[in-house]
């Protein structure tokens, strides 16, 4: 594999230089991530976060799912209904000031703030297309992106880890033996098959969004999403792509420990052979 | 994977060769490469790591405390992050300067002789008014009159509806109209072309802007809420860009910008001013009532 990464022949150096002499017992550690790759997960934080709170904003102006003024609210928006219930319902939450715009308040940059959710919108829009193209030019580099192609057995083998990722937590409490489905490669067939849709999400969200945001210049783009109000629904839609896959990987990527949280930093692990953590 | 053969092999070679031992070709060019194991010692693992997590702490503060500072002052205030006005100077700028970026972006894929999509009559769509001021009184409309500005002969043109519609073709199209906040309607309009008027009455020669106002516009309360908005006259000149008296076959009604209003579907809907009452052609780029308000300046959809 020819690394690219910058100082990958230093690094070699000083291993050679660090080992030879004293003979020390040295650590077996595997490349895992590219810088580029690395620089961009993280940045996609703030970036998708803003995104997400901004484009919440936006849909607030005009929700896509409406119904009826309720007569007694006044309210023809659903996440408005939700926040109406849960003041109405949550303990301690009586007495807030403005029940439609609780969930408003909670998940957006607050109701009524079209224009600065716009600004914000639009400059992460950009920074997320940037953002897009440093984890393609550092997986190209890096030479990751094989490892997120989906295989011909993926669908069994994801369906296999998803049962042991739903089995863990009661087979711990029942201090019965789960034994994790043996893989060799980078990733489990249910990661790569998350890691690959992320970026597949990220490409529809962008094409989305640009067939949202120029109907008229790229008509041709917003008609192979069905016009202008169909794009604007998957443009919604797709958000909760990047909700229900932040979720479980963050509760997997803690539950899996350290070492794989560092390696996302660092760019290694010290996992040198993933299928010998789980041949017991 | 052959892991501890890839492991080993370089480790025999050391004192022959300084290069790493490349790895075994894959099978394909699509396939998993087996990964690329070193041996470090740790010391050196544990100063790397150290150094790394530092720089990875450093970038993460930094990168909580700008996109932390790009967030709205209102709802920096609701999280009871800040208290009073403090508006941290660069910040509108970046903001300003990424809206700008977008105008520009907008305007680099606006093309003249793209025309946008037209619709059946069977696919026209109820078309709200979206202004939550008082309807103007319809007193205004038997003395309406449009007034020309910044015109090449250097005099003042004043028409009204009857000179308009004797003086230029009238045409028809349905077209959708999109608003900022996200919904759209398919109408039929009809009405005179802008281009048409430009070629009548020719704009200063270094003229790159219009000006299109409406001082017969009242706000909630019944006040006057003059609204003024700047267009590129590259714009103006799009062929389905028209000054438009009718909707659905019948005379514009009071809501929707009787006599006159402006129609210009490769713009948001906030661009097509209703009840125009002057047209002022400019060098510079006029001044925007929601541009003012935050909105972006060119609005090119």
């Amino acid at each position: 594999m020819e690394n690219t990464c910058a100082n990958s022949t230093q690094l070699e150096n000083e291993r050679i230089a660090t080992l030879t002499p004293g003979n020390q017992a040295g650590v077996r550690v595997v490349r895992r991530h590219h810088l580029l790759v690395r620089c961009s997960h993280w940045l996609n934080v703030p970036i998708l976060l803003s995104l997400i709170l901004s484009g919440v904003s936006i849909y607030w102006a005009s929700p896509v799912y409406q119904h009826k003024p309720d007569p007694q609210t006044g309210s023809f928006d659903p996440l408005a209904d939700i926040g109406v219930w849960i003041c109405a319902h949550v303990p301690g939450l009586h007495q807030y000031s403005s029940p439609p715009d609780w969930v408003y308040n909670h998940i957006s940059l607050g109701p009524g703030m079209l224009a600065a959710a716009l600004r914000l919108h639009w400059l992460c829009a950009y920074l997320f297309m940037l953002n897009g193209l440093v984890f393609i030019i550092g997986l190209v580099m890096g030479g990751g992106w094989r490892s997120l192609l989906p295989r011909r057995t993926d669908l069994h083998d994801a369906t296999r880890m998803f049962w042991y990722y739903i089995g863990v937590p009661f087979a711990k409490l029942t201090r019965r033996v789960w034994l994790h489905p043996r893989f060799n490669t980078k990733y489990n067939a249910l990661q790569r098959l998350a890691y690959f849709s992320v970026p597949v999400a990220a490409l529809l969200s962008i094409l989305t969004g640009w067939a949202i945001h120029k109907p008229m210049q790229l008509h041709w783009l917003t008609a192979t999403f069905g016009g202008y109000d169909k794009a604007r629904i998957w443009h919604f839609w797709l958000m909760f792509v990047f909700i229900l896959f932040v979720v479980p990987h963050v509760v997997l990527v803690l539950a899996d420990g350290w070492d794989t949280l560092r390696s996302m930093i660092v760019g290694w692990s010290t996992r040198a052979d993933r299928s010998a953590d789980f041949s017991q | 994977m052959n892991l501890e053969d890839e492991h080993t092999a370089p480790e025999a070679d050391d004192t022959s060769s300084t290069e790493p031992v490349s790895p075994q070709k894959p099978a394909s060019f699509f396939q998993e490469q087996p990964p690329e194991v070193m041996e470090v010692a740790p010391q050196l693992l544990r100063r790397w790591t150290r150094r790394d997590l530092l720089l990875f702490g450093a970038g993460a503060i930094a990168a909580v405390a700008v996109a932390g500072s790009l967030l709205p002052q209102t709802t920096l205030k609701r999280l009871g992050i800040i208290q009073g006005n403090k508006n941290w100077p660069k910040k509108e700028w970046l903001l300003n300067r990424a809206l700008r970026i977008d105008d520009d972006v907008a305007e680099a894929l606006y093309s003249r002789n793209r025309l946008v999509p037209t619709y059946t009559k069977s696919q026209i769509t109820p078309l709200k008014n979206n202004y939550n001021g008082a309807t103007p009184n319809p007193n205004y409309i038997p003395e309406w009159r449009l007034t020309l500005d910044g015109l090449a002969s250097g005099l003042s043109v004043s028409l009204n509806i009857r000179n308009l519609l004797a003086s230029f073709r009238v045409h028809e199209q349905i077209t959708r109209l999109v608003c900022v906040e996200g919904w759209s309607a398919i109408a039929w309009w009809a009405g005179v072309r802008f281009d048409d008027l430009l070629r009548a009455y020719p704009p200063i020669s270094q003229a790159k802007w219009a000006r299109i106002e409406s001082s017969v516009n009242l706000g909630p309360w019944g006040n006057p809420d003059p609204y003024f908005m700047s267009l590129d006259l590259s714009t103006a000149r799009h062929p389905q860009t028209l000054l438009a008296t009718h909707l659905n076959g019948k005379p514009l009604t009071v809501e929707h910008g009787a006599p006159l209003r402006l129609l210009v579907p490769v713009k948001l809907g906030l661009k097509n001013v209703k009840a125009i009452t002057r047209i002022t052609y400019t060098a510079e780029e006029p001044k925007d009532y929601w541009a003012e308000r935050g909105y972006s300046y060119y609005d090119g959809i």
